[in-house]
């Protein structure tokens, strides 16, 4: 017994100074490590479809429109920064039928996700239905369709609050009296009726001695809203003023009031680009430009639609970088407020 | 191995008190210190580990305070974008003449001291936006480089721009405030969402002793270090402000970056608590001497400590108390042993106590008595029974006895009786032969019988009618030729008689009486001898005296009771006290005599000495 207590209790120390030593070896010695999952908690990094790469349609009404090219333009940006395949595709000018067929080749093209800017929220309907049948996924931009046809719908503005600033600018134009019409895209475009109303109702309320004389349709094609401004300007010659709800319709009117010399005289006011109203703006044949950034308007639906692919929807209040807070009500994002364009800030603007 | 051998053989040879604190100190001391040893470290790890799991969520909770203020101030360029002037100024490109220029700055300037300065943002120490080859600015401090200005102009044309917020810490700018406080650069590009053009980047200077109110709530200790690195490990805050600007070399070697791990790289070893935001990829480090962790302990350290030494010295006291007390009777009864060993038996272990040891020490004591008693009777007994023998031998040739038969003889020789010649010479003959053929001490009851009778008879040739006896053997044949007594008991006994008797009477008559009784105090059959005579009797006192002498058994000078007291004091050497002489006397009418001795069946029984009355 004494022996082995001799040899033993030297063994247990050298034991016990063996472990203290053994783990400090690298002069460091773990006590507790969180677990990963604590930490990468709130920043949830995993994204399902991440690796893959998504090719996502971008349908504007035309091809051709410029307001439509810009849009293209933010497309573009978002599909190189988020790594996804951005087609641009439509059919020239603003036409359904015509649409229907692009977004037909599309379906056969198998692309993921389809936006499409509607030139008629009823026609569109079946194609669309068709492609969401066939897996490929579908959101609206620019201009609604009936909402069982597509997710969600990426407005640019809030319908009202446009209606009724454009009717404020021409009425601030024209002193809040006298004969104006409207140059409107198609009569069946969605989002121009849905504003239409609102400008009539801001009138109605506000503008007892205003009086829309005629609602015209420019069909978004440069030469047609021309031709129909000049109609209008023979046709009524009390005309104080023109709006135009369409981006195609404010430079034709202010290009034709110019030509028939009554600038200044005619207020020439709505939605168009910058670029195209900057020399009517300037030399007074248009008093005032009003829109949103069209590139703007195309870099978040083709973020939204990254994330829509991706699995997840927009939510009111989401902050989208490099665009800023969204709002959602129902199934439409909302981007942000219009923009209105002067002879004083029209140069800010390259759209 | 050899060794270890040898410390055994050692072992085995220390004295027992040294063992015995040996194994004190091997049984206490050491698993005590081990076990308080272990008690304590085990103690303090596991407040270390307490800490070292406490404090990495503290640091994660405040990595991602940090974080959020970092955030929360990230998002200060946006406001640029509330004012359409401003933004108006920042779209411009080209200006025609200075004063253009000049009147945009000082909106600008002015537009960033109302915002951020003079707003409510404390953290904020400067603003710089820089676009298209402009500078703006407002700060609340200045820099110490008066080219300021053509360091952020360089800047912002050097390295690329990312899209992102991004960091920029005081070393990449080579810019110092000329008030040493810990601050970073939070660079944002200008982006212009409607143009989707990049205007110009803005640098925000934040100070960072934001942090300390964060990091307040839980530096307790003085001792404890705290410090913000950058991913690449250059130090952003530190609790230490001159570390400020270092770079931490170590950063790459941690083990873990959100955790806690002893460090043992400095002078003093350290407690790490790591934390790594996910975010701005910051690491917060928490570092603390491992002895300030444990201080509170201490006094609960030195505590044990000392009531440990004390408890050891205790034991050990204990320890060498008992063993001295357990070794010193056994030194003691060992010295004792050795003076027993030379012959002293005169000696006497005092031990009290009611132990082991002490029963030892009775059962020695109770041994040597024992021992001393044995040597002493034995020793005696073998005197006495030698002295009895000598005396038994001298009286059987009792050159008197041999004188006055030899005497009768003759006067029978002249008489003319031939007959009585014959039977007188034949019984001396044949009690001569008793004495001297039979070595023996023990002879059967009928030869003890027959030589009594054959003095009798030769005394009874001498005195004639004076003397008459008569032997009553109440015992069958058999009985008295397989019955052993001891040799020459009764003639000592007839010889006392007729001397007393036939000195005071004309005639004396002897009756000898042999019998087989049961006696009370041996509790067995004994055989019984009883010499009776009509003689004088022995008066009171001197049978007092004489009872007095056959109890002590002493052998007195050879004196005229010598026969009887040998005759008593050998029956009771041999066969112990319940055995021996008796007398019964009345003055003037006679004495009985009974001698009182076991049935022994074997010859040798009779010289035994019987060790079980000892």
């Amino acid at each position: 017994m004494p022996l082995y207590s001799r040899m033993l209790i030297p063994l247990l120390l050298i034991a016990v100074l063996a472990s203290a030593c053994q783990s400090r070896s690298n002069g460091y010695e773990v006590v507790y490590a969180m677990d990963s999952e604590t930490t990468s908690g709130p920043a949830d990094s995993a994204d399902p479809g991440a690796g893959r790469s998504y090719t996502i349609a971008f349908v504007p009404k035309g091809s051709d429109i410029p307001y439509f090219q810009y849009a293209a333009e933010g497309a573009m940006e978002a599909g190189r920064e988020l790594g996804v395949n951005v087609l641009y595709s439509g059919p020239p000018e603003a036409d359904a039928d015509r649409q229907i067929e692009v977004i037909r080749r599309l379906i056969e093209q198998k692309v993921d996700l389809i936006a499409v800017s509607a030139n008629d929220p009823v026609k569109l309907v079946p194609v669309l239905e068709d492609a969401r049948k066939r897996g490929v996924r579908v959101i609206t931009w620019d201009a609604d369709t009936e909402p069982e046809a597509r997710k969600f719908f990426v407005n640019m503005v809030e319908p009202e609050t446009l209606g009724r600033h454009l009717m404020d600018t021409l009425a601030l134009a024209m002193g809040e009296k006298g004969d104006f019409a409207v140059l409107t895209g198609s009569l069946s475009a969605a989002n121009l009726n849905e504003w239409l109303k609102w400008i009539k109702r801001q009138q109605v309320e506000f503008y007892p001695d205003m009086r829309l004389v005629e609602v015209a349709a420019t069909d978004d094609d440069l030469r047609k809203a021309a031709g129909e401004a000049r109609r209008l300007l023979a046709q009524y010659p009390n005309l104080q003023g023109i709006l135009g709800n369409s981006s195609v319709g404010p430079p034709a009117a202010a290009k034709e009031v110019r030509a028939a010399g009554k600038a200044g005289k005619v207020k020439v006011v709505g939605l168009s680009n910058p670029k195209l109203m900057k020399e009517y703006l300037l030399d007074d044949s248009a008093q005032m430009a009003t829109l949103w950034s069209p590139k703007k308007l195309g870099y978040l639906t083709v973020v939204l639609a990254v994330d829509y692919l991706r699995g997840r929807l927009p939510k009111d209040g989401q902050v989208v970088d490099n665009v800023g807070n969204i709002r959602v009500s129902g199934d439409m994002v909302v981007m942000g407020e219009p923009l209105d364009f002067t002879k004083e800030n029209v140069d800010q603007y390259d759209f | 191995m050899i060794s270890n051998i040898g410390s055994r053989f050692r072992f085995r040879h220390l004295r027992l008190s040294t063992k015995l604190i040996v194994t004190y100190i091997l049984l206490t001391v050491i698993p005590m210190s081990m076990l308080g040893y272990i008690s304590y470290r085990q103690y303090a790890r596991s407040v270390e580990e307490q800490i070292g799991e406490y404090m990495p969520r503290f640091l994660y909770q405040a990595n991602a305070d940090i974080e959020k203020h970092i955030d929360e101030l990230s998002k200060l360029p946006d406001m640029l974008f509330n004012s359409d002037n401003i933004l108006g100024i920042l779209r411009r490109q080209a200006y025609r003449n200075r004063s253009d220029l000049n009147k945009d700055q000082y909106s600008m300037d002015n537009y960033l001291a109302r915002t951020y300065i003079n707003g409510s943002y404390p953290d904020v120490i400067g603003v710089y936006v820089l676009s298209g080859g402009r500078t703006f600015h407002s700060a609340r401090l200045d820099f110490e480089e008066a080219d300021w200005n053509e360091v952020l102009s360089q800047y912002e044309e050097g390295a690329p721009k990312p899209g992102r917020v991004k960091i920029v810490l005081p070393g990449e700018l080579r810019l110092h405030y000329k008030s040493r406080i810990p601050y970073v650069f939070i660079e944002k590009p200008i982006n212009d969402m409607d143009n989707r053009k990049i205007l110009g980047q803005m640098l925000i200077a934040v100070d960072l002793t934001f942090i300390d109110h964060i990091l307040r709530n839980f530096e307790t200790d003085r001792r404890a270090e705290l410090w913000v690195m950058s991913p690449s490990g250059r130090i952003v805050y530190h609790t230490d402000r001159n570390q400020i600007g270092t770079v931490d070399p170590n950063l790459p070697r941690y083990p873990v970056h959100n955790g806690s791990f002893r460090s043992y790289a400095s002078s003093e070893p350290k407690l790490m608590s790591v934390n790594e935001s996910s975010g701005l990829g910051w690491v917060l480090v928490h570092s603390v001497p491992l002895k300030d962790l444990t201080k509170r302990t201490d006094l609960v350290r030195n505590v044990t400590i000392t009531v440990f030494i004390i408890i050891i010295f205790v034991t050990l006291a204990i320890a060498v108390f008992l063993s001295w007390n357990m070794t010193r009777p056994l030194k003691k009864l060992s010295s004792l042993m050795k003076t027993v060993e030379m012959g002293n038996f005169q000696v006497d272990l005092k031990v009290q106590s009611g132990d082991e040891v002490g029963t030892l020490a009775r059962s020695f004591n109770s041994m040597i008595a024992t021992i001393r008693d044995l040597i002493q009777r034995n020793y005696q007994i073998e005197i006495r029974q030698k002295e009895a023998e000598l005396y038994a031998l001298q009286s059987q040739i009792n050159p008197h006895f041999m004188y006055n038969t030899l005497e009768a003889i003759g006067m029978a020789v002249e008489e003319g009786e031939r007959e009585s010649v014959v039977e007188m010479v034949t019984l001396l003959g044949r009690m001569l032969r008793f004495s001297v053929s039979n070595p023996s001490k023990s002879v059967t009851i009928g030869e003890e019988v027959q030589h009594v009778k054959d003095y009798l008879t030769i005394q009874k040739y001498r005195f004639e009618d004076r003397l008459n006896f008569e032997i009553a053997r109440m015992l069958d044949d058999r009985d008295l030729h397989t019955l052993y007594t001891p040799k020459f008991i009764l003639q000592p006994v007839v010889e006392n008689a007729i001397k007393h008797g036939l000195e005071s009477r004309r005639s004396l008559q002897i009756h000898i009486a042999i019998s087989r009784e049961f006696g009370a105090r041996s509790g067995k059959h004994d055989i019984v001898f009883r010499v009776r005579d009509n003689g004088p009797g022995i008066p009171p006192e001197r049978l007092e005296e004489l009872e007095r002498l056959l109890r002590n058994a002493a052998l007195e000078k050879r004196d005229s009771q010598f026969g009887l007291s040998n005759v008593g004091a050998r029956i009771v050497m041999t066969h112990g006290p319940q055995y021996g002489l008796q007398l019964h006397s009345i003055a003037g009418k006679g004495t009985e005599v009974t001698i009182r001795i076991p049935t022994i069946r074997e010859p040798g029984a009779a010289d035994r000495t019987d060790n079980e009355e000892g």
